[in-house]
């Protein structure tokens, strides 16, 4: 029951309409963030977990309610990430609440060609 | 503000049970993973808004994540209000692999009739962060006046 409660006390979240693409340098992320400021967008990688949070500061604005259809409460989701992924080569960027998040790929896992020599 | 119905609970309804079932079913795919406008069955691909009626003006509001100025386009006509776009999506060909998309891309429009004759001269707009904010002030005539009564 405390539990239950603590949760209802909290701002709700909700994760953000996303297109994941994979090119061959890099894994890129768009995610849909109407609202949500530079200042106000925060990624951080922990171990293999990639967290991130879009805090949403439009106030609520007092009045009549004739139609309300944008969700209220932020963004949040998290993603796994492999080995694949460079952790230094994590790139953000956010733009009129459209956030791209570009995950660089290890240099060992993009594709080499190797050129073969006739002797 | 239509008329609806007064409906008695405690009457037996035949059609509780079906109209149960359709919203059952209608909300089947509307899980909490995607917003409420991208359901599977509900192919309006249309911005979400709020419409808030305050004591002086209407405010809306539209989500229009990645859209510049010049994609929207804002109009009235006497009390009608239309929000007209285009988005743009990540339309060029890649050579790379989606593995998810969720985000819609296309025209849109929304049109909204307003309740009260609004000043269309006073009307503003303006986008930040992929909100665009819409302030309608209403008419002076239309606002809710505080007649003094005197006591002789």
């Amino acid at each position: 029951m405390e539990k239950r409660r603590e949760i209802e006390n909290t701002r709700t979240s909700f994760p953000a309409c996303t297109d994941i693409y994979l090119g061959e340098e890099s894994v890129v992320l768009t995610m849909e963030m109407p609202g949500v400021s530079k200042e106000n967008l925060n990624i951080r990688v922990e171990k293999d977990l990639l967290i991130i949070d879009g805090k949403r500061d439009f106030g609520e604005i007092e009045g009549n309610y004739r139609i309300r259809e944008i969700r209220p409460g932020d963004f949040h989701q998290e993603y796994t990430i492999d080995d694949t992924i460079d952790r230094n080569k994590i790139e953000a960027s956010i733009n009129g609440g459209l956030a791209i998040l570009t995950l660089g790929l290890k240099e060992s896992i993009k594709p080499r060609k190797i050129s073969v020599k006739v002797q | 503000m239509a008329i609806v119905k007064w409906k008695n609970k405690n009457l037996y309804d035949p059609w509780a049970e079906l109209t149960n079932l359709q919203s059952e079913i209608n909300e089947l795919f509307n899980y909490d993973r995607l917003p409420s406008t991208t359901g599977l069955f509900e192919r309006s691909v249309t911005p979400a808004i709020n419409f808030v009626e305050k004591e002086n003006e209407y405010t809306v509001t539209c989500e229009l994540p990645g859209l510049e100025e010049k994609d929207i386009d804002v109009s009235i006509a006497s009390s009608v209000l239309t929000i007209k776009g285009n988005k743009k999506g990540s339309s060029e060909e890649k050579k790379g692999k989606y593995y998810k998309r969720e985000i819609w891309s296309g025209g849109f429009q929304r049109t909204l009739s307003l309740p009260h004759m609004v000043d269309s001269e006073k009307i503003s707009a303006d986008l930040k962060d992929g909100m665009l904010t819409v302030s309608l002030p209403k008419k002076e005539e239309m606002k809710p006046k505080q007649i003094s009564v005197k006591v002789k």
